[in-house]
Order: structure tokens, then C-alpha cells, then sequence
């Protein structure tokens, strides 16, 4: 037959992609042509599939727009798996239209023949969103990022015992062509039993070396135990080398002891994975850039590093890697750039008497693009006048060098410059105590940007004595935290009772907005529950496995909740990064619903269909019905 | 004029020799469309054959294109160098093909049998037609007697609407792919026969809205 090219069409359309090219020349071959003119109700004749060539066709019921379906997605498949034709959508065509219509016969003969197309259909919005990474990851196959960490040589394991020179030791990793070794722990060693092995590697002999000068002492006599270092990083060799690079990052370490994980031999270990070799594979990666901050000396150098980091989401989010990840390597690289800035800015005196902090997104390590700067500051009671004035000029300081570097300025002035959020220990609890007790609006929204206050910089502890003061008030009147939970419920969440989108009309067509009736209450309800289980972590996923340890949530309401927000964060994303480059932005959290392809309508509708049931379980969790 | 001209040459179906082959004197059937398109040996409807033909019916706006009719036809000689170049049609591509190689005769009673009394689309449609033509005169005796539409007249229509008011342009880019351009359709790849009908079905149905709309 003729129809060799609508072949090759199904194949980049998901689940026709999974069907052999014979199953798919029968499909096109048994293609009809229809064209369509606008505002035309489009009425089907028979049951069929149809697929839109080019054009634009929404879908609506009781009178509300539930899909758009666009170029390479198709339409009216509901009403074939269900067989009912009561279920047909109203379709009217918005654009002019070419669609191939599908004989019924044709999709059912292919449902039945093949269960990878059957198993689509009937796919939870988890298993589809797998096949979705899975699709994009194919689509990098090549990408080196989301390989194992056995994929990549590692050095020889070299273990010495505890009374072993230096000396011997050196002679040994020369031997197994490795710089680094394993010493084993004495048993009475204070660091046992948490510590089996401490590690020496080749920059300290170095080090060793450069010293002997002074107080003359030899390799062959000294203990290797006395140079080398714990605890030991480890990583499991199945884990992501993606994932082993943010590890290296955090520690600021270059090797990792790589362990095992397969359970026969489940925690041996098995060999170093060494930066530079890690490097080696990631050398096209701009990464690398990255990874030198801490060897930037000015304002202008790290403004010049930072340039290139939305380049880096915008490539790491194409290779189709978790949003989840991509948001932990950015606020990595984030926070290591933000404490080079304070290292310049802030004078040395002052950098253990205060705690600077992270808030809103960026301290739950969930930001992708720079957004507004939320920060804060927390200095020790008791610094003098003239102290307080050069915390002054460093927020100042802080705060210019921040927008240089591509973070503006917080319209709501949730910013260190501001005087409410650079205050001594003591006014804070003050402050904390204003908000707990006296509550209003603008308390609710302080108390939920503070609940996510993440230590960049500083004494940790400032903080910690004010989260425990949190906890406890909380504990004590925990009719505070049922009100604060409302705040989950004030969007309304886009999807209607049938389970088709709830859009709203636009220059750009109809959107969605995904921040306020999606992400936010996914995230303030885990805030919330955070808060009342006190669980430190301020991360979203990170509070979602805390809540799924202590049996607050199921594994699969908590897998459920965990993988809809990552989807729909990489919605998001998707919308941010199109945004950047059109000459007309949307609305900061807007999603036109057009831009999306069916499978992403589709996961869409179920993403936020969790988010409804979590709004639920929350009302009857914190029993708001009778609040409200 | 032109009428009569049109009056005398019209076939007649006391001059068909096969009266299995009345139905084509049948009345046409309003909106109902029989699409072709030919590749031949060149461009000459005297001499050259047809190779390949693909017809598609249009019904009520909907192009059936999953019962076209392909016909491939056997070849007594070569297909030559220059025509290959146009088609890409090779000479061993005609063996690679599914279904039989028919002979002329063959082909035409299926083609005929499908078209019945339909009105023929086509893009510079009395070429295929005189391909057609070559085979059915001298065996049943008369010329297709079916209404046919040019969709490269229709869309020269179209465009020289908007002149009626305006500054008279004497030229139209009636070229297969600035037409499609120009009514932004997809070009699904030319020079084979199916798609060729197809989009010259394609065409034809934005043609006719276009010209619906203006009613």
C-alpha cells in the first residue's frame, strides 16, 4: 500500500511506537483521510480512533473544555476501550484539521494482539510515567549521566592493616596502580564500630611528604592509621553516577569506596571511583564549570560561572533525568556558589556568629531556574553596634551581588536586607512567638516560608534551638496546624469530575495554572505533616519518605505523591524553559494546555486526580470539615 | 461555444461495445468523488503507458483512503531513464510489488468498476484521463463519460476571486507543491501515485470549503 509514510508517523506516537512495522503498515493502511474546517462540530460517523495530522481539536464536556489535541496525538480512544459511544467526548474543531481515522476493527484486532499496546491503556499514571522517562532516556541512551557506577573503571581496592607503614601502604596502591587504600580500624580504635576502615590516599603522603622537612620522621616507621581519614563515602555500584557526582560535590571529596549491592556479597567493597575518571565521562557536560567554584575570587567570576546554569538545566531536563535530580544537583551547585559569595562578602569575624538561610524553594532544594531571592538571617544576641552595622552592609552587599547573579529581588522583601528577616536570635524567638500565637494571614505564609529555612551558611545551631521552639508550640496548640493545613485547600485544583482539565481562558488559549493548584498543595500539606511529625528534612520527597518511614503514609500513596509532583514539576520546567525562549512569556506558573501531547494530557489528568485524593485525605486528616 | 463543442464530443452510450459497462452512462451521483492519479512512462497520452494508478473516493468530505485502489500495470518494454528520474519508479521495483501486474485491460475494468458514475478529481486530470482513454476507446468504443474536476482549475478560480476588486495578476503558481503551500497542507512526499491522490483529494476538500464559505 501507499501509505509507507503514515506508517513512519504512528512510529513516533506512543503506543504505536511499541507495535512492530508491519502491525503499524496494516494500521496506516487502513487509514481515512478527513479534513475539517473550524468552529465545526465534529461529530465521529462510527467508532474510531482518530489522529490529528495537523490542526487543532478540543474536547469538551458539560460544557467544559476537558483535552486539546494537537499534531501527533490522538482522540476518542475512551470510547473504544470501553465500547460504549455514550462516553464519545464533544469534539469541535478549533483549527483547521487532517485526521486519519482508525476503523474500530483495526484498534480492537490491535489491542487484542498485542499486550504491550493493551498494557498502555490500562496503565496506572505510574507505570506510564516510567514508560515516559524510559521513552526520554532512550531518547539519550548515549548520555552517560544515568549509567551505574559499574559501568565506569574503578581503581583496585588496596587494604592494608592497621599497623602498616606508610611506606607500605604507598608501595601497595603503586602495585594496584590505585591512589588511595583502606585501613582497617582497630577494634579498640575510638572511631569502631560506627568506622571498619579509615582511608589514605595519595594527597595525604603527599602532604606527609611536604612535612617531613620540618620534624623528620619516616615512612617506614609511621603508622598508615596516623594519616588517614574517616568516615568513609561509599556509594552502592548500582546507584546513578549522576548521583555519585552529587555526592563528591557535597563532601567536596574525589574519591568514593564503591560497595557492593548485590545481596551474596552485599557491602563489600569493591573498588574507588576517582573524580577525574567520573570527569573523564562526563567530559562534554558543562558540569564541569561547575565544579571550580570554589576556585572563583571575585563578584565577577562566579556571576561569570553562574551564567552558564539554566543552559544546564535546560540540558540535563532534555536528557529526560528526573526533575527530583536535576533540582538536587542545581540547588547543590546553588548553595556552593551562594557560600563562596558569603565567604567573600562577610567579614571574617563575623562568620560564626551568625546563620544565613535558605527559605522558600530554594530551601527546599526544589528550585530549577533562579527564582526570587528568599533568604534570611540569623545572627548570635549580643554583637555590638558596630558589628550590627556590617551585617548591614553585608546584606546589602549580599543582596546586590545576588540579583548579579541572576536571582532578583523577592517582591514580597522576604530578603536579608530587610529588617525583619535579619534579626538576633533573641528576636526571632520574639518573632516566631508573634507569628505561633497571634495568627493571621501574613503569619501563615512568614511561618510556611520559615518551615523550609535550610542552613547555607554558619552556626547550624541558631536555627535548630528556633525549629524546636516551632515544634513545640505546635505541639501545644495543634489547632494552629489544622488552620494552617486549610491553606492546601484554597486553590481549587484544576480537574473536573469527570477527570478532564479545568482550563482557563488566555491570550495564549486555555491553561492551567500548575503552581497554585498542583504543586502547592502537594507541598505545603507534606510542610504541614512535616511540621507536626517534626521532621527535620525541608526537601518535599525528602519529607514524603520520612512521613512513608513512620507509616503516615502508605508506600503507595507516598510513591504516588512523590512521582506526581516530580512530573508535574517537570511540567513546569518544560513551560519555564519554552517561556525563556518565546519573545512572550506566560503567566510564571501558567501551562497552556495546547503545548502538551496527548500522553502528557493524559498523565497530566491523573497527576492531578492525586493531588485531589491527597487534598482529601488532608481534610479528613486534620478533620477540616469542621473548620471550615 | 464551448458548450456545443462539449455536446458533440460527449460519448454515447449507444456507441459502447460492453454493455456490462452501462453503469458508467449511470447519473452521477452528487458528492460523490473518485480522486486519481497516474505515473507513466512519459508525457506523451498518445504513446506512453500508465505504470502505476492510485484512485481514492471522496464521500461527504471523507477521504476513503483505506479502500483506494492501487493498480500496478505490467510493462512490455522498459521504463525509460527520463521517466524513472520523475517517479523513481525503477524497472525492478515493478517485481518487488504485491499484487499481480495486470494487463492494460485488466487494470481499466478495475478501475472503471470503481470510479462507476463518479465525478473525477485530479490535478491536471484530462492528462490521466487521455491515459486512461487510450486503453478504454478502442476497447469499448467510447471515452469516459464521468464529469471531472481540475483541481489546478479550481484553485486558478479561487485565486482569481480576489482580483474581481482588485489589480488583475496574470500569473498563479500552479505548481503540485505551491498549491499545497500555499493552502498550507502537509506535503506528504510526491511523485507516488498514492499520494498524489491523496493530496490532491486533500486539495479538492479545502477547495470546496473555501468555495462553500464564500456562498
Amino acid at each position: 500500500m501507499g501509505m509507507e509514510q503514515q506508517a513512519f508517523l504512528l512510529e513516533n506516537i506512543a503506543p504505536f511506537d511499541r507495535l512492530p512495522l508491519t502491525q503499524r503498515r496494516k494500521i496506516a493502511a487502513n487509514f481515512d483521510v478527513l479534513y475539517l474546517t473550524p468552529a465545526e462540530r465534529f461529530v465521529p460517523k462510527a467508532p474510531a480512533l482518530f489522529l490529528v495530522v495537523k490542526g487543532l481539536i478540543q474536547e469538551s464536556q458539560n460544557a467544559e473544555v476537558v483535552a486539546r489535541y494537537s499534531e501527533g496525538s490522538y482522540f476518542n480512544e475512551a470510547s473504544l476501550l470501553k465500547n460504549t459511544a455514550r462516553l464519545a467526548g464533544h469534539y469541535s474543531v478549533v483549527e483547521e484539521s487532517i485526521l486519519y481515522r482508525i476503523d474500530a476493527a483495526v484498534f480492537q484486532q490491535t489491542l487484542e494482539a498485542f499486550p504491550q499496546f493493551h498494557a498502555y491503556f490500562y496503565a496506572s499514571v505510574v507505570q506510564k510515567l516510567e514508560a515516559l522517562y524510559l521513552s526520554r532516556q532512550q531518547l539519550a541512551a548515549a548520555e552517560i549521566m544515568m549509567e551505574p557506577v559499574y559501568s565506569t573503571p574503578l581503581l583496585g581496592l588496596v587494604t592494608v592493616e592497621a599497623e602498616a607503614s606508610v611506606a607500605k601502604a604507598a608501595q601497595q596502591m603503586v602495585a594496584h596502580k590505585t591512589d588511595a587504600c583502606l585501613v582497617v580500624l582497630p577494634l579498640e580504635h575510638p572511631a569502631r564500630p560506627q568506622n571498619s576502615h579509615a582511608i589514605l590516599t595519595s594527597t595525604d603522603i603527599l602532604r606527609f611528604t611536604a612535612q617531613r622537612q620540618s620534624t623528620p620522621v619516616s615512612a617506614d616507621t609511621t603508622p598508615a592509621l596516623t594519616l588517614a581519614n574517616w568516615p568513609l563515602y561509599t556509594v552502592s555500584d548500582e546507584e546513578y553516577l549522576f548521583n555519585a557526582l552529587l555526592k563528591m560535590t557535597r563532601y567536596q571529596i574525589d574519591r568514593l569506596v564503591v560497595r557492593s549491592s548485590q545481596p551474596s556479597r552485599s557491602g563489600d567493597y569493591l573498588g574507588f571511583l576517582h573524580l577525574k575518571d567520573l570527569m573523564a565521562v562526563f567530559a562534554h557536560q558543562s558540569t564541569l564549570v561547575w565544579l571550580n567554584i570554589e576556585q572563583a575570587h571575585s563578584v565577577d567570576e562566579l556571576v561569570e560561572r553562574s551564567a552558564q546554569l539554566d543552559k544546564l538545566v535546560a540540558t540535563l531536563h532534555a536528557k529526560g533525568i528526573k526533575v527530583h535530580y536535576i533540582a538536587k544537583l542545581v540547588s547543590e551547585l546553588h548553595q556552593k556558589l551562594l557560600r563562596r559569595l558569603v565567604g567573600l562578602l562577610l567579614p571574617e569575624d563575623l562568620q560564626n556568629h551568625v546563620a544565613l538561610l535558605l527559605l522558600g524553594s530554594e530551601g527546599r532544594a526544589e528550585q530549577l531556574l533562579r527564582t526570587d531571592q528568599d533568604n534570611a538571617l540569623i545572627y548570635a544576641d549580643g554583637l555590638n553596634a558596630q558589628q550590627q552595622q556590617a551585617l548591614i552592609e553585608f546584606s546589602d552587599a549580599f543582596s546586590q551581588a545576588m540579583l548579579r547573579l541572576g536571582f532578583p529581588t523577592c517582591p514580597g522583601g522576604v530578603m536579608l536586607n530587610q529588617s525583619q528577616w535579619r534579626q538576633s536570635h533573641q528576636a526571632w524567638y520574639r518573632q516566631l512567638r508573634v507569628w505561633l500565637e497571634q495568627p493571621t494571614e501574613a503569619g501563615f505564609l512568614h511561618l510556611a516560608i520559615f518551615a523550609d529555612a535550610q542552613v547555607l551558611f554558619g552556626d547550624a545551631d541558631l536555627l535548630q534551638s528556633l525549629q524546636s521552639l516551632i515544634w513545640q508550640r505546635l505541639e501545644e496548640n495543634p489547632l494552629f496546624l489544622r488552620h494552617f493545613a486549610k491553606g492546601a485547600m484554597q486553590f481549587t485544583t484544576p480537574v473536573g469530575f469527570f477527570g478532564g482539565l479545568v482550563t482557563r481562558a488566555s491570550a495564549k488559549g486555555a491553561v492551567i495554572d500548575l503552581k497554585k493548584g498542583a504543586i502547592f498543595p502537594i507541598v505545603h500539606g507534606v510542610r504541614v505533616l512535616a511540621l507536626e511529625h517534626q521532621i527535620p528534612h525541608t526537601n518535599t520527597h525528602r519529607r514524603i519518605k520520612a512521613l512513608m518511614d513512620i507509616g503516615i503514609f502508605s508506600e503507595e500513596q507516598g510513591v504516588e505523591l512523590g512521582e506526581s509532583l516530580n512530573y508535574l514539576h517537570a511540567l513546569r520546567l518544560d513551560a519555564q524553559l519554552r517561556g525563556a525562549t518565546q519573545a512572550e512569556p506566560l503567566g510564571e506558573s501558567d501551562l497552556a494546555v495546547a503545548d502538551l501531547t496527548h500522553l502528557q494530557q493524559d498523565i497530566l489528568k491523573q497527576a492531578l486526580e492525586v493531588v485531589k485524593q491527597f487534598k482529601q485525605w488532608l481534610q479528613l486528616h486534620f478533620k477540616l470539615r469542621d473548620l471550615l | 461555444m464551448a458548450f456545443w463543442h462539449r455536446l458533440m464530443k460527449l460519448p454515447k452510450i449507444k456507441s459502447l461495445k460492453d454493455s456490462n459497462y452501462a453503469f458508467l452512462f449511470t447519473p452521477t451521483v452528487p458528492g460523490d468523488y473518485v480522486c486519481f492519479d497516474c505515473e507513466s512512462t512519459g508525457l506523451n497520452p498518445r504513446t506512453d503507458r500508465i505504470i502505476t494508478l492510485s484512485a481514492l473516493r471522496i464521500r461527504e468530505g471523507e477521504i476513503l483512503s483505506s479502500q483506494a485502489l492501487e493498480l500496478w500495470l505490467a510493462q512490455p518494454q522498459r521504463i525509460a531513464p527520463e521517466s524513472i528520474k520523475v517517479h523513481q519508479i525503477r524497472n525492478q521495483d515493478l517485481q518487488l510489488q504485491e499484487g499481480p501486474l495486470l494487463s492494460e485491460q485488466e487494470a481499466m475494468s478495475q478501475f472503471l468498476h470503481f470510479i462507476q458514475g463518479a465525478t473525477l478529481v485530479g490535478y491536471y486530470v484530462t492528462f490521466d484521463i487521455a491515459l486512461v482513454e487510450r486503453i478504454v476507446q478502442p476497447w469499448l468504443g467510447v471515452r469516459l463519460p464521468n464529469p471531472r474536476l481540475d483541481v489546478s482549475e479550481l484553485y486558478y478560480r479561487h485565486k482569481a476571486k480576489h482580483w474581481r476588486h482588485g489589480i488583475y495578476q496574470s500569473s498563479v503558481d500552479l505548481r503540485f507543491s505551491a498549491i499545497l503551500a500555499d493552502l498550507q497542507l502537509p506535503n506528504l512526499g510526491q511523485h507516488q501515485a498514492f499520494n498524489d491522490a491523496l493530496m490532491t483529494a486533500l486539495i479538492f476538500c479545502k477547495l470546496q470549503r473555501l468555495g462553500d464559505e464564500r456562498c
